[in-house]
């Protein structure tokens, strides 16, 4: 009669005690946040009761999975503090004594080790699945060996440099012709230089070195 | 024999009228005509801007294009010729031609620079990039914005103040050189190659800007950017800063007094009819301004209306999170509602919040009005990082601002180098080829200056000291030598010699009388500014704050602003004494010479 007592005791307890291990800004705790229609919009699924219990079996399976000695049951996480917001507290109970709690610490370290696989299994992100006061560790920038707008640069410039030297080449090889062409018949060099311009219109006659004025000035 | 090889020309005058319109439309009108619209009555600014057109800015420019048409020199030459004594203006405006040769490619070296880096998949502008031990952003790039950051810190590399130098930012002289030689690639063969590029310079921001405007009216919320501009606030017509603020928007914006538009008309065929050339090119540049106003507007109303929603987006989720309401309960349209309910039933709870709750407002979002480098690289980058497919129009955007900047340095440039090699020392011992490399080599390395970690500080003393002043006082002397000096009758005479026709009362009473009256009330505002301004001050980028502070020039900088001012505005009586001077040896020397003869 005592034992069966004593049993129901436990039994109505254990809840109880568990309640005063979690609660509100419990010292060993964790706020959870999570947005769902922020991250899955129309395919948002309904936070129930199974999903709660799917939470704990997730943080069992990280627990078990930093410690690896320890069998972690479902029954170690305790929630409370349900909003409407979908939001919750949660500690975590040692499996050789239920009035233990594990040190914050631990738990931290437990979920960021198995954070991408509780994302996941949410359908969720960092972002939309917040551990308050864990803070994500942000990927590693990275880093390519060239930079890649140096490369652009070095393209274009190239092409830039191609187009000076083809000026300049073209320039050179014009001007050697036309020397080519002079040495031929020297006459023609001058007569080409000058184009008479009259009313606009250019005139592609020769000039006529009758009327130059080579000696603006008479000698006395 | 005392002939010359024949003056280079232009292929055709669309070739002329395109360099021209290349030159006057550059980055002024996308950044500097939007914040005045703001600034002063958005529609109602367009009344103000469009009669200052009509009586300085279209009369100026076609007595330039007259004066490089008829004499057929560059700037110093020209003067020269006008009258011996003045040919120190167009020393002037080459010095002032140096001054701006050497701050503007800056600019193109930064657009090539966000250039390169667009392409990239998620731009660097576009998040703050993370801490060395991966918890967290740099700190400078939180207190500022992503954008701040990368213009400030990966850009420029700025220090916090001009007295702190540093070294030269490696990646930024990469861009200058760049830029430099792209432009020798455009000028080597003088306007035989300039004409040819400016087809494309001049036509291809168009283009771009019309993409952008269909974009941009496409985009969520620039309806809200463009209704803010275009109402008119009537009001602001009274206050004089309005009118004065369009007379100098149009002076600069038109390029007036560097002596480009008489080196370009200086390449023309003696009749070309360069009157109704003139029309054209300020009408498309004043129409230019005021399509790319709609442009940024419409931007700004994307940019205004994101930040607005993703401030609601935040003071929604603080809301949701404090008081532990289900997802759906807030949304963005009954935010501010349930801000008001909240906080009557839930006084205490509400007062926890303190200062994390934001007030969003959309008006103030709008009103932060930008001008300048600003607006171009910060401003516009951040609106383009929220649009889909950034990259695109991040490339686009960058290749526009560059035709923009080019066209208007090839105006530049080549204010500088036709004057040069039009004096005979220059021409007979080297070809315009070495020359323009010479002066393009010259202008990089004094350049690399603004590659420094202070250089933008310089850059912008350069920018808002370097033209502005000189610029007034040089084109108000051209505009007395011209019509009292050289006289109105012999200019009239001149026009219709290479026109035709003679110059109508128009042209007349606003070169005569309302132009010279216009630029010396310009030029007294001007002075009575800087007196009553006090000590010359400066944006310096705090890096602790993010964000930047209002700090004084030191003395040694101050100096270097008068020597700057100085240094172009006293060419003219300084020539003008050394042309009477030697014109008076001159007379005495023949003097000499004759009683020697007759005595002898």
């Amino acid at each position: 009669m005592l034992v069966w007592i004593l049993f129901l005791l436990c039994q109505v307890g254990a809840p109880a005690l568990a309640q005063d291990l979690c609660q509100r800004d419990a010292p060993n705790g964790y706020k959870v946040r999570i947005s769902l229609k922020t991250a899955l919009g129309e395919d948002a699924y309904e936070w129930n009761q199974s999903e709660m219990f799917f939470f704990q079996a997730t943080m069992a399976f990280a627990m078990r999975r930093h410690f690896q000695m320890e069998t972690y049951n479902v029954d170690n996480i305790i929630l409370c503090v349900q909003t409407s917001r979908v939001s919750f507290w949660f500690v975590v109970t040692s499996p050789d004594n239920t009035t233990m709690l594990i040190p914050k610490a631990d738990v931290e370290k437990a979920v960021r080790m198995s954070r991408h696989r509780i994302n996941n299994a949410f359908l969720l992100s960092d972002r939309t699945l917040e551990f308050l006061g864990i803070y994500p560790t942000l990927a590693a920038p990275v880093n390519p060996d060239t930079p890649p707008w140096l490369i652009v640069f070095g393209v274009v410039i190239g092409a830039v440099c191609v187009g000076i030297i083809a000026l300049l080449i073209s320039s050179l090889l014009q001007k050697r012709r036309k020397e080519k062409g002079m040495t031929e018949d020297g006459q023609d060099e001058e007569d080409m230089q000058v184009k008479g311009v009259e009313n606009g219109i250019n005139l592609d006659g020769t000039y006529n070195r009758g009327f130059t004025d080579d000696d603006r000035f008479t000698k006395l | 024999m005392g002939k010359d090889a024949a003056r280079a020309e232009w292929d055709n005058p669309m070739q002329f009228v395109l360099a021209c319109v290349s030159y006057a439309v550059g980055l002024g009108n996308v950044w500097r005509f939007p914040y005045l619209c703001q600034m002063h009555g958005g529609g109602g600014f367009l009344i103000p801007y469009l009669l200052m057109l009509v009586l300085l800015g279209v009369p100026l420019f076609y007595m330039e294009l007259a004066i490089g048409q008829k004499m057929r020199l560059g700037s110093i030459g020209a003067w020269r010729a006008i009258n011996p004594y003045l040919g120190g203006v167009g020393l002037a405006s080459v010095v002032t031609s140096m001054y701006l040769c050497l701050y503007y490619n800056v600019i193109n070296a930064w657009s090539f620079w966000y250039l390169f880096h667009s392409f990239q998949s998620i731009l660097p502008w576009a998040e703050c990039p993370v801490n060395s031990n991966l918890t967290g952003h740099v700190e400078e790039c939180e207190r500022a914005t992503p954008t701040q950051y990368f213009f400030y810190r990966e850009t420029l590399d700025i220090s916090g103040s001009i007295e702190e130098n540093g070294g030269i930012h490696m990646g930024q002289a990469l861009c200058l050189l760049l830029a430099w030689m792209i432009v020798y690639l455009f000028i080597v063969k003088g306007v035989k190659s300039t004409g040819k590029v400016v087809y494309f310079t001049a036509t291809f921001p168009y283009l771009v800007l019309i993409i952008y405007l269909i974009r941009g009216v496409t985009l969520h919320g620039s309806i809200n950017g463009v209704k803010y501009m275009f109402t008119p606030k009537m009001e602001q017509l009274a206050n004089p800063t309005t009118w004065i603020n369009a007379a100098t928007q149009i002076f600069f914006s038109l390029g007036l007094g560097f002596g480009s538009l008489i080196a370009f008309a200086s390449y023309n065929q003696y009749n070309n009819n360069f009157e109704k050339q003139a029309i054209v090119v300020s009408m498309v540049n004043s129409s230019t301004s005021i399509f790319a106003s709609i442009v940024t507007f419409s931007i700004y109303g994307f940019k205004a209306t994101f930040n607005y929603e993703s401030c609601l987006e935040r003071v929604r989720l603080l809301l949701l999170n404090t008081f532990d309401l289900a997802e759906d309960t807030i949304s963005l349209e009954n935010v501010i509602h349930w801000i008001a309910e909240l906080n009557r039933t839930h006084p205490e709870q509400f007062t926890s919040l303190g200062g994390r709750l934001e007030t969003c407002d959309l008006e103030a979002e709008l009103d932060t009005a930008v001008e300048g480098t600003g607006l171009a690289f910060i401003v516009y980058s951040e609106a383009i990082k929220n649009m889909p497919v950034s990259q695109l129009w991040s490339v686009l955007y960058f290749i526009m601002l560059l035709l923009l900047g080019m066209g208007s340095m090839l105006g530049n440039v080549i204010a500088v180098i036709t004057p040069l090699s039009d004096l005979k020392f220059i021409s007979r011992y080297m070809s315009t080829k070495t020359l323009n490399g010479l002066v393009c080599l010259f202008c990089l390395l004094l350049g690399l200056g603004f590659t420094t970690r202070s250089g933008n500080y310089w850059f912008t003393m350069f920018n808002d000291y370097g033209a502005t002043f000189s610029l007034l006082f040089i084109v108000l002397i051209e505009v007395i030598t011209v019509c009292y000096i050289y006289g109105i009758k012999r200019f009239e005479k001149d026009v219709e010699d290479m026109l035709g026709h003679r110059l109508n009362c128009y042209w007349k009473i606003m070169l005569a009388g309302v132009s010279p009256i216009l630029l010396i009330a310009l030029f007294i505002f001007y002075i009575v500014n800087y007196i009553q301004g006090g000590t010359p001050t400066y944006q310096a980028w705090n890096k602790e704050l993010g964000k930047s502070v209002v700090t004084e020039y030191p003395p040694y900088a101050q100096a270097f602003i008068g020597l700057l001012l100085a240094s172009s505005v006293c060419c003219i009586p300084l020539t003008a004494l050394y042309t009477y001077c030697k014109k008076r040896n001159l007379a005495s020397g023949k003097r000499e010479r004759t009683v020697s003869t007759v005595s002898a």
